[in-house]
């Protein structure tokens, strides 16, 4: 073999095993790259993708299930229950899970049992949906019968509810408007449920278990657990019999009076707590979700009115602490008076001469009050309404209050200075009034207005607060002497109560409705009064709204709170006598 | 010999996991049972709640034909002068019989009490 040969050939030697690397690398770069590609998968679902795949595969085995707090009850002075919690039953149906051959079986045993329109449930039974509701929130005894059949496809969720007391009649519940309801939510609405949503609902707690293919629950298997913190019960100075009695004689005197609403608020004068929170119309708190929501509203709370003459009670009490009148001092009263460019009259535009204050206040007189507050001066006057809190919201522990501030006192005119010594031109709710008038009964201190007196354990800090002295007990005691003439002597009267009638005390109120700035023949009706005079037991204001005795179309006074408000004050003073056992002082 | 100590310890424990799954469903349906019970327990309670509502004592009262009675009267009572100034008199002549007092004495003693007597003349 030649040289030229040898060199020849080794080229081709070389290009040989060169590409034999070449296919080697090749290989496993074809190899890497398919094994990259593998990996990065695998790396995608193991790691980018962990968290989500991990979670869906708990999801399958592991159930999380919300353990409800007890939500706590409410109790009445007495710890009389006023609301229990009851468990009720929601059917729902699973159309996917029915077997068209049992679909007449299950349409058949829902509606026997719950009465429910069986060829509505044919249609949603052939539809394809994988849930609907069948009926909810009916007793236990029908969930029994449900279960009985064993229907396929069909379940029942356990669901709490709230139950009240029955009412006054078949479609009410006692204390509604105080109570409020708690909706399918849970969430309390209104009332005190809605005030004291967060003590009285607790805090949940959870169970996270194991399931089995057939959707049991394993108990013993790995899982976490947390107790819930049930709700706080809380105990009212609500007393039940009062407020019933309270609520039979304010329907039954709305009725008679053919009125538009009335309510009722009692408070015990002493430490502010209220006793009895009435309103009519009222609702069934246990079937809220067929209820006109109108009536949900609470017109103790959130109706501002104008109080008319239970004002003079605030008036002439302030008159008489800051020395600037007594309850003898003699005034002149022509029956009218012109103020800031007004003229403003008596109720019944006569002139009553040379009177005094307590005349005045027995007649309820608008010129002699209006004088009182000359007398005191508008600076002092308006510290006055400060400090019978009228010129604020009440604050107490109930949702929803309403109330309209008045104006800086720089900003009062002369005029609206002179309606409000009479209870015109200025808006209140009846918390604010009660808690107003109750400073006389109360021996001249403000006792802050409350529903609460326990929460779990915890009494309520309001009351243990000392209380503001608004007025001497001189004072007080003056004007308890005044608005016991008023039951004497004066528009009182239709409230005597026998064996009572030199020791009770009390004032009416009349105002006219405005209506685009003008007065009508409407009238916001009340009477407020405590009894016994020298130590009371309770304090009670009655507001009518609207009432209309016949022929008062063209003369309001026909509606005077003497003639509507008084009656039903009296009925229910009567029962309370009676209830609490209280006798005169004399 | 150690595959069968495995197959003994494996059936062992299948046994022992099946135990606990069986006691666990028993568990399942015993707190079914007792959320039952519970549901139920709430209804008699509303139940008896309800009972002793004022609207079910006024309706009961009126079906068993009572009717609320009008109120009590007050009678004013006379008032008696006494005059806490006047001298005291003469203490009252006791009239109890001598044999009487005497047993009493006695029995006071006995009994280490003073009301027997009184205890007994009222």
């Amino acid at each position: 073999m030649s040289t030229r040969a040898l060199s020849a050939r080794r080229p081709g030697t070389v290009d040989r095993v060169g590409s034999a690397r070449l296919r080697v690398v090749a290989m496993l770069a074809i190899a890497l790259v398919l094994a990259g590609m593998v990996w990065s998968r695998l790396a995608y679902w193991q790691v980018a993708q962990h968290g989500r795949l991990a979670m869906q595969a708990q999801a399958q085995y592991r159930e999380y299930v919300e353990l409800p707090a007890l939500r706590g009850s409410i109790f009445d002075r007495s710890l009389t229950q006023l609301v229990v919690n009851t468990t009720v039953y929601s059917a729902f149906v699973s159309p996917d899970q029915v077997q068209a051959g049992d679909r007449d079986r299950v349409a058949t045993g829902l509606s026997t049992v719950l009465g429910v329109d069986k060829a509505k449930l044919m249609t949603v039974l052939e539809s394809s949906s994988k849930f609907a509701y069948v009926q909810r929130r009916f007793p236990k005894p029908k969930a029994d019968q449900l279960r009985v059949l064993k229907l396929p496809g069909v379940g029942l969720q356990e669901e709490t509810q709230r139950s009240y007391l029955p009412g006054i009649t078949a479609g009410t519940t006692l204390a509604a408007n105080l109570l409020g309801f708690v909706d399918w939510n849970g969430d309390g609405r209104y009332g005190l449920e809605e005030r004291y949503q967060k003590a009285l609902a607790g805090t949940p707690g959870f169970i996270s278990s194991y399931r089995d293919l057939s959707n049991r629950e394993i108990v013993l298997g790995s899982h976490t657990h947390q107790d819930p913190i049930n709700g706080s019960d809380l105990v009212l100075s609500l007393d039940a019999n009062i407020q019933y009695a309270a609520e039979q004689a304010l329907a039954e005197g709305v009725k008679r009076d053919h009125a538009e609403s009335g309510s009722v608020l009692i408070m015990d004068p002493s430490t502010g707590g209220i006793v009895a929170w009435a309103d009519y119309p009222s609702y069934n708190a246990n079937d809220f979700n067929h209820t006109d929501a109108s009536l949900f509203k609470d017109n103790v709370l959130s109706y501002v009115y104008e109080p008319g003459s239970v004002m003079k009670v605030v008036t002439l009490s302030g008159a008489i602490n800051a020395g600037a009148i007594t309850p003898s001092t003699v005034i002149n009263d022509p029956g009218y008076v012109k103020v800031g460019g007004y003229w403003i009259y008596d109720w019944d535009r006569r002139n009553h001469g040379s009177i005094d204050y307590t005349y005045v206040l027995e007649h309820s007189l608008n010129v002699g009050a209006m004088k009182a507050m000359l007398a005191e001066g508008h600076d002092a006057y308006y510290k006055n309404l400060q400090a019978f809190g009228l010129t604020q919201p009440s604050g107490i522990d109930v949702a929803g209050e309403n109330y309209i501030p008045i104006p800086t006192a720089a900003k009062m005119q002369d005029s609206q200075y002179a309606t409000t010594a009479f209870g015109q031109g200025i808006d209140v709710n009846m918390v604010q009034m009660l808690a107003a008038t109750n400073v006389v009964a109360n021996g001249g201190k403000y006792a802050p207005p409350h529903l609460v007196e326990r929460i779990g354990t915890q009494i309520n800090p309001l009351l243990l607060q000392p209380q503001r002295q608004v007025i001497s007990p001189d004072t007080a005691a003056k004007m308890t002497t005044m608005m016991q003439m008023v039951v004497q002597h004066g528009s009182g009267w239709t409230s005597r109560i026998r064996g009572f009638e030199l020791d009770q005390a009390g004032k009416t109120g009349t105002s006219q409705i405005p209506v685009n700035g003008k007065y009508t023949q409407d009238v916001w009706a009340s009477f407020v009064g405590f009894l016994p005079a020298k130590h009371p037991k309770f304090t009670m204001l009655v507001v009518i709204r609207k009432p209309h005795y016949p022929g008062s179309d063209q003369d309001w006074t026909l509606n005077d709170g003497y003639m509507t408000a008084e009656p039903i004050w009296r009925q229910i003073a009567l029962a309370m006598v009676a209830g609490w056992r209280i006798t005169p002082d004399r | 010999m150690a595959v069968g100590a495995v197959l003994i310890v494996l059936l062992f424990y299948l046994a022992i996991v099946a135990q606990i799954t069986a006691s666990s469903y028993d568990i399942s349906r015993l707190q079914d049972q007792q959320r039952q019970l519970v549901a139920e327990q709430d209804q008699l309670r509303y139940q008896e709640v309800t009972l002793h509502a004022p609207a079910q004592v006024q309706q009961q009262a009126a079906q068993s034909g009572m009717q609320r009675i009008v109120p009590s009267s007050y009678v004013l009572a006379n008032q008696v002068a006494i005059d806490l100034g006047s001298p005291i008199g003469d203490s009252p002549t006791d009239t109890t019989p001598r044999w009487l007092r005497a047993v009493a004495l006695v029995v006071n003693t006995v009994g280490a009490t003073r009301d027997v007597q009184a205890a007994s003349k009222h």
